[in-house]
């Protein structure tokens, strides 16, 4: 028998964690830790630079400007922002329900063989009929990897954490075995499939360096989403189960059937992910084109702290410095690493902050 | 242990307790729910520290300020819970944690001879390569008694140790224990079964409300005399309690329009009524599979308000969570109106009115992370009530929270505070003002007001009256027997996951449903 309770109606409230969501502060104090976290980030990655010998000021100019500086920055900024924000949904909308889901890449790669596929064999088609099919078999195909995850954990409870990671192996295999032996392309010197039809990419906006479409997709996707997840009712059961599984269960939610949706849309998400950088950026299925996005994608996913209005101007943020990165080694010749030991450390000022604030909530009580 | 005081925040949970224990002696250690037998024993075992009192093992003073200080003492403590390495085998279990010898070399041969010897010789058997999750509760019990003693413990201390097991095992563990005090050793058994202190202790303590009550022997005492004790409805409740007690009872009754219930001479009122909730042979398992409540059947009228009075562990959780619908029904049936209900998935339960205010308020009752209005809505998120289109209608329902902030008082900063935010009395109420949310066509209420001021549950029991005006059937399940008795027009005891007798309202003998639901006294 359960005997967890707190028997008097104390007039001060135990001071539990705060929340990941605890939208009560409204926006100035959600967004100090951020700004709080970003600068002392700065300033120690800056101490870092300092003692490798390098400019730390030139290499922060390159890391910042570079992105909006010119039209060229700009384009390619917002190309690596759209799928480093579907693979930070592939994350925390399954963590919405508590589940960790570390398949975004092989989901990424999976989708984009779907894709691929679909475009190099029906590349007669118009666009008006072919690219849709290649987003939706991009999406689809993310949904049956990141599928048999779900199917694993729901039918025998098979950790989600393990399978999805495994799975990124198998898929660098699949995509290894479809570029090499199913639509090779020779001549390329590299692992890559050859090119999709005309009907399968995404046509650009503006002048050259044009923009693909695909990152009009990726606002209204994420209006979707945030949408979904705080107005809908089953948005609301995905978060209720992650809150708290066992009162989601006594009030009506399918805890399992929640946890298992939240895992299918996370695949959908980075299957599309996969699609739109073969229709919009490669035009063809290559080797290595999962990029970093799995763990940049994990990282955007816990600064967001569940907030998926949030989220998208976190990715795109990290799509800023990672377009500035290699402005930076160019300009400054300091290693594109430093930029992944910022963003981490963004990360961990973030968490620390959570720490903090609730020493402060205690010490105020 | 003398003067042993133990707060946490503004609740004391043990007043200046005093406990002995002799060699050669099963002691057993009595009381409801709450009363703080465990939190005594988790001080001397040093999970821990008391704020005052002292703790003397063989006339000396000792320090206890972590197990580890209590297992060198000699003192051996077996939780409800396990916390046992499942993917490991018994002698694994048994010897981790213990000095190995070799940091490099395993060999458990030894410790795996001297574990069947005692296992042998305490006629408790295991086998001692046998992987532990392959094991049963009971098994798994004595893999942790065994535990103790290999570690040299002196005085074994038991935590409701019979509440898993089937009678034969607990004649086993029964037998056991007698081995063990024949030896020189101690052995105190925490329990709320009067039965079993009287098959097998040879002293026992009674504790309620944080305080020692009394200590007898077996030969002094007999079961009814525990069971008034116990129960507490004797002299020696300290007067200011009883004020509020009978407060709380004259609330009730103030409520209740024209009935003579305080007069318990009056004739019984029996009232025909529409029958609401049909509950038939209802049979139902708890998390290990064993059955806590058999054939359990019960009507409930529209309107009425059935009380089921019962020690903690008698079956409440299961069946409240059965007739819930949260819990699945092993076999039997649950009808609302001519609405049968068993088999459907919760939300269904939900949709047709029955409202649930469960127990374990921060388990089942709440999200912590969620807002005071995203609590209220949760349970109805897909019902028409709370949305406007396809979509939450999160405006209205930030309304309806800041209304039931103001109507059920409850202590926040707004409706968007996170519920875990709150003190155990507000997340009480916002789970009380979900479920009177919606008129309910049965509400099943356990424990409802533990921990709420008067004014609080006065302000409960006027809602459930108002739930029953309506047409309502409300099962309220509650250790407080006084509340039972007040509240109720019918009152059943429920012991072991049966009924054992029902009274009318009126007709209520505190005494004898005190030893109808300890099991004292069978129902004729």
């Amino acid at each position: 028998m359960s005997t967890v309770e707190t028997p008097t109606p104390a007039r001060n409230a135990p001071a539990p964690p705060p929340g990941p969501a605890a939208r009560a502060g409204g926006w100035v104090s959600t967004a100090l830790p951020f700004v709080g976290a970003v600068v002392a980030a700065f300033l120690v990655g800056g101490l870092i630079i300092l003692l490798l010998g390098y400019d730390p000021v030139r290499a922060f100019d390159a890391v910042l400007t570079t992105s909006f500086s010119s039209r060229f920055g700009i384009v390619e900024t917002l190309h690596k922002t759209v799928p480093i924000l579907l693979c930070a949904y592939a994350f925390a909308i399954p963590l919405a329900t508590g589940k960790f889901n570390i398949g975004a890449e092989g989901q990424l790669l999976v989708g984009a063989t779907g894709g691929v596929a679909l475009g190099i064999l029906w590349s007669d088609l118009p666009m008006v009929v072919l690219l849709p099919c290649v987003l939706v078999a991009g999406a689809l195909a993310g949904t049956l990897w990141s599928g048999i995850a779900a199917f694993l954990m729901i039918r025998f409870r098979v950790n989600e954490i393990l399978s999805t990671v495994l799975l990124n192996f198998v898929s660098f295999q699949l995509i290894d075995y479809v570029a090499s032996h199913v639509w090779p392309d020779r001549g390329a010197g590299h692992p890559a499939t050859v090119v999709v039809g005309d009907g399968a990419r995404l046509p650009g906006l503006g002048e050259r360096p044009a923009m693909h479409t695909g990152v009009l997709i990726a606002v209204v996707l994420a209006v979707v989403v945030a949408f979904w997840m705080n107005r809908t009712a089953s948005g609301f059961e995905l978060r209720a189960v992650g809150a708290n599984p066992r009162a989601a269960m006594v009030h009506g939610v399918r805890t399992s059937r929640m946890a298992g949706a939240g895992m299918l849309v996370g695949g959908a998400v980075a299957g599309l992910a996969g699609a739109i950088e073969v229709a919009g950026v490669h035009g063809r299925m290559l080797e290595g084109m999962q990029s970093n996005f799995l763990i940049l994608g994990i990282i955007v996913g816990l600064m967001a702290r569940g907030s998926m209005v949030a989220l998208p101007f976190i990715a795109f943020g990290i799509a800023v410095l990672e377009v500035g990165a290699s402005a930076m080694q160019r300009t400054a010749q300091v290693p594109v690493e430093i930029v992944l030991i910022i963003e981490a450390l963004i990360l961990l000022f973030l968490l620390l902050t959570d720490v903090v604030r609730h020493r402060l909530r205690r010490a105020a009580q | 242990m003398t003067g042993v005081v133990k707060r946490f925040g503004s609740v004391t949970a043990l007043d200046h307790v005093d406990f002995e224990v002799a060699r050669n002696e099963v002691h057993g250690l009595l009381g409801g729910n709450g009363a703080g037998k465990t939190t005594l024993m988790n001080v001397l075992y040093g999970l821990y520290r008391p704020d005052s009192g002292q703790i003397r093992i063989d006339g000396k003073e000792v320090q206890i300020s972590a197990p580890r200080d209590a297992i060198e003492a000699g003192v051996g403590m077996v939780h409800q819970t396990f916390l046992q390495v499942d993917s490991y085998t018994v002698t694994e279990n048994i010897v981790l944690g213990t000095d190995l010898g070799s940091p490099v070399r395993l060999d458990l041969s030894d410790a795996r001879k001297r574990i069947v010897g005692l296992s042998e010789h305490f006629g408790l058997k295991v086998d001692p390569d046998a992987v532990v999750e392959d094991l049963p509760v009971g098994v798994r019990q004595r893999v942790e008694i065994l535990k103790a003693l290999y570690r040299g413990c002196s005085l074994l201390i038991l935590d409701e140790p019979t509440t898993n097991l089937t009678p034969q095992e607990v004649d086993d563990l029964f037998r056991s224990m007698r081995v063990m005090v024949d030896e020189g050793m101690s052995v105190i058994l925490i329990t709320h079964k009067i039965r079993e202190t009287l098959a097998v202790c040879d002293r026992m303590t009674i504790m309620r409300e944080g305080r020692h009550v009394a200590t007898v022997t077996r030969a002094e005492t007999d079961a009814e005399d525990l069971a008034e004790t116990m129960v507490g409805r004797q002299v020696d409740i300290d007067p200011a309690e009883d004020e509020d007690v009978a407060a709380t009872a004259a609330v009730a009754m103030g409520a209740v329009e024209a009935t003579e219930v305080a007069d318990e001479t009056a004739p019984p009122q029996v009232v025909e009524y529409e029958t609401g909730v049909e509950v038939r042979d209802l049979t139902v398992a708890n998390d290990h599979g064993v059955r806590v409540v058999k054939d359990f059947t019960l009507e409930i009228g529209k309107g009425e308000i059935v009380g089921i009075a019962g020690v903690a562990g008698n079956g409440q959780v299961e069946l409240a969570e059965a007739i819930a619908g949260v819990r699945p029904i092993v076999s039997g049936s649950v009808r609302l109106g001519d609405l049968e209900l068993t088999g459907r998935p919760t939300v269904e339960w939900l949709e047709h009115g029955v409202a649930y205010v469960p127990e374990d308020r921060n388990r089942d009752g709440i999200l912590p992370t969620a807002s005071i209005t995203e609590n209220l809505v949760l349970g109805s998120q897909r019902n028409p009530r709370v949305r406007r289109g396809r979509l939450i209608d999160w405006k209205a329902a930030r309304e309806r929270a800041v209304e039931a902030i103001r109507q059920f008082s409850i202590k926040a900063n707004g409706p968007a505070t996170p519920c875990g935010d709150l003190s155990g009395g507000n997340i009480q109420r916002v789970i009380l003002a979900r479920a009177f949310a919606h008129q309910p066509r049965l509400l099943i209420l356990h424990n409802p007001t533990r921990g709420l001021d008067i004014a609080s549950t006065r302000f409960v029991y006027e809602q459930v009256r108002s739930v029953t005006e309506k047409g309502g059937a409300v099962l309220l399940i509650s250790e407080d027997l006084d509340e039972v008795i007040s509240l109720s027009d019918r009152v059943l005891a429920l012991y072991a996951g049966s009924l054992n007798g029902s009274w009318p309202r009126g007709a209520v003998d505190p005494y004898e449903v005190g030893r109808r639901m300890t099991g004292l006294q069978d129902a004729s």
